[in-house]
């Protein structure tokens, strides 16, 4: 992967032979009038915060597509030395359009960042959206997506860990149905030792729609001791539908503890069985155990205003699926 | 009353259905204690499946009432609301789901079934609160998942807690006894005689007369090669024990 990817542009898009778009489709996904549509001028959000900010304040901001046009918004967060602060990025938006967005994070030493992302983007749209976090020593970036809209939904973070003792967590949840396409491609690169990074993903797939993981961990030479992990859990609820993930290490260090995992399967009979045998109809347990399965994710979830509030959606995402 | 009239039943399995109980008669009285002994493999948790109503497993022939109801007809659910509860060899984990979330909808979705009023939160964890001290279990279970990290021997106490709360009319426990350690079987032990009522009936799997010495059984089945070999009075366990199954599955064969 390269460190920062060409931007891209209408004639320009990527295909399926560069490596990280192997099964994301994007010129499929977006229409000729999109893709070659000249970007309209974007918002841009730029949040800076110098040392001390206090761990409970929260931005809360919309990022809103709107029919027929290609933005590109640009999100930029400067934490300073001991800044802690809670970011909530909403999408959402009406009819077809090609949000394609780009999102700079630099956490500075010993600060803190944790970052919500709530994508409800309109049902034609599509969204790409490469993040660059840089990371300092001491310092801490967790994220957490919601994916429950668009056509198709890239979400690629490449998060570079610079100093030792960084936590860097990357967590979230898709919820996709009809012929929903989500990707999340992540780059996390140790540079440097004593860092913890982990990535746990979870994804619920009805209908014909498709997921995609891709996540490798790239540990440098001088990142020893460095503690990685990656988990990739998809449900499938329907026959039709479709995950592909692709768990890669690529580590140049020797005394390092990585490892990762993935799954992807309907959900588990002996479960579904035990809780009938103590009652619960056939319906009612497969609602639990999805239930369970989506609730073990939002855990991930630092603010709790926010975890509820994506556990209510998860739920009503649920109910009105499983009916 | 239970009656289980020459029940057979295949397993499913990818390369096709394999046989495994071959024709099993057997009727327990409200009441009565039956235990079930054989060697490893000749069908006992089969049986227990197939009563349950596990889709993996196909019948083939005979039939099983409660209490004049036909049993396989039943969802697995409606089985159970019908009063009937297996206690699992292998309890099943179920990362995610609590235990007292676990226990309640449970409890509710059999008295939903049943028609009775559902419990209010406050009433359940009274009930839960009695019986896990009953059976010794610790409060913090209850905020665990189910049987996520628990040892061999809480597992099996939770299917019995599980069973107190159920009130069933007929129990079916598989190896309920295997990986307990003496002080825990006696609390098991406790707690399946605490249920024992002239209108329940127990079928109890096991391979140990330990067991048996705590629950006394009224009568004892050797299960060998999907079929009854030897039916017999508490005496046949302890017969069993001291000679082992090869003698008496010869002397019928
Ligand atoms: N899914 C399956 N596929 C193949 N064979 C199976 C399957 N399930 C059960 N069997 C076979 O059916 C037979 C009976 O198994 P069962 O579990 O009922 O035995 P059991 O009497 O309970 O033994 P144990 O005392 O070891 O618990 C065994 O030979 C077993 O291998
Ligand atoms: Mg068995």
């Amino acid at each position: 992967m390269s460190a920062f990817p060409v931007p891209l542009d209408g004639q320009d898009l990527p295909t399926s032979k560069q490596e990280e778009w192997k099964y994301t489709n994007l010129a499929r996904a977006l229409s000729p009038e999109l893709s070659n549509k000249r970007p309209m001028v974007s918002e841009e959000v730029f949040i800076h915060r110098s040392c001390g900010g206090n761990g409970g304040q929260v931005e809360d901001i919309l990022w809103e597509g709107f029919e027929g046009q290609h933005q590109q918004p640009r999100l930029a967060i400067i934490l300073e030395e001991g800044a802690e602060l809670t970011v909530i990025e909403r999408h959402r938006g009406a009819g077809a359009y090609w949000k394609n967005m780009v999102t700079d994070v630099t956490v500075g030493p010993n600060a803190k960042l944790h970052h919500i992302r709530i994508v409800e983007d309109s049902a034609e749209a599509v969204q790409t959206n490469m993040a660059r976090v840089t990371i300092a020593r001491d310092g801490v970036y967790d994220c957490f997506s919601m994916n429950a809209g668009g056509a198709m939904t890239r979400h690629q973070i490449h998060a570079v860990l610079r100093g030792p003792n960084i936590t860097c967590s990357l967590n979230g949840v898709n919820l996709l149905k009809g012929s929903q396409h989500a990707d999340t491609t992540i780059l996390m690169e140790h540079q440097a030792p004593h860092c913890v990074s982990n990535q746990f993903y979870r994804s619920l797939l009805d209908d014909q729609s498709r997921g995609v993981f891709q996540g490798k961990v790239h540990v440098h030479r001088e990142a020893q001791k460095t503690d990685g992990y990656q988990l990739s859990n998809a449900l499938l609820l329907s026959p039709s539908a479709e995950m592909d993930t692709k768990p890669e290490l690529e580590i140049y260090a020797d005394d390092v503890k990585c490892s990762h995992g993935a799954t992807t399967g309907p959900l588990d009979e002996e479960p579904l069985f035990c809780l009938r045998s103590r009652g619960l109809s056939a319906d009612a347990a497969r609602l639990l155990l999805i239930q369970a399965f989506v609730n073990e994710v939002l855990e991930k979830i630092p603010n709790k205003d926010a975890r509820e509030e994506v556990r209510g959606k998860a739920e009503e995402w649920l109910t009105t699926r499983l009916k | 009353m239970i009656e289980i009239k020459n029940l057979q039943a295949n397993v499913n399995t990818d390369e096709g259905p394999i046989e495994i109980l071959k024709g099993i008669s057997l009727s327990i009285q409200p009441g009565e204690v039956h235990a079930i002994m054989g060697p490893n493999g000749s069908g006992k948790s089969t049986l227990s499946y197939v009563l349950a109503g596990r889709e993996d497993y196909g019948v083939t022939g005979g039939s099983v009432s409660m209490n004049g109801e036909d049993l396989l007809a039943l969802e697995p659910e409606e089985r159970a609301a019908a009063g009937l509860f297996l206690a699992f060899q292998y309890p099943v984990e179920i990362p995610g789901v609590n235990m007292s979330t676990f226990l309640k909808t449970s409890i509710n979705s059999i008295r939903k079934q049943r028609g009775e009023d559902e419990l209010d939160a406050l009433s359940l964890l009274k009930l839960m609160k009695t019986k896990c001290k009953e059976l010794g279990i610790s409060d913090d279970m209850m905020k665990r998942a189910v049987n996520v990290g628990f040892s061999g021997g809480e597992k099996k106490r939770n299917e019995v807690l599980q069973m107190a709360l159920l009130e069933p009319k007929f129990c079916v426990l598989d190896e309920t006894d295997s990986g307990l350690d003496i002080d825990a079987l006696k609390i098991v032990a406790d707690g399946v005689n605490a249920l024992r009522d002239p209108k329940r009936s127990f079928l109890i799997i096991t391979h140990y007369q330990r067991l048996l010495d705590y629950i006394k059984p009224d009568v004892v089945h050797v299960l060998a090669g999907g079929k009854i070999v030897k039916t017999g009075g508490p005496e046949l366990a302890q017969e069993l024990e001291k000679q082992g199954y090869a003698e008496i599955i010869e002397a019928v064969a």
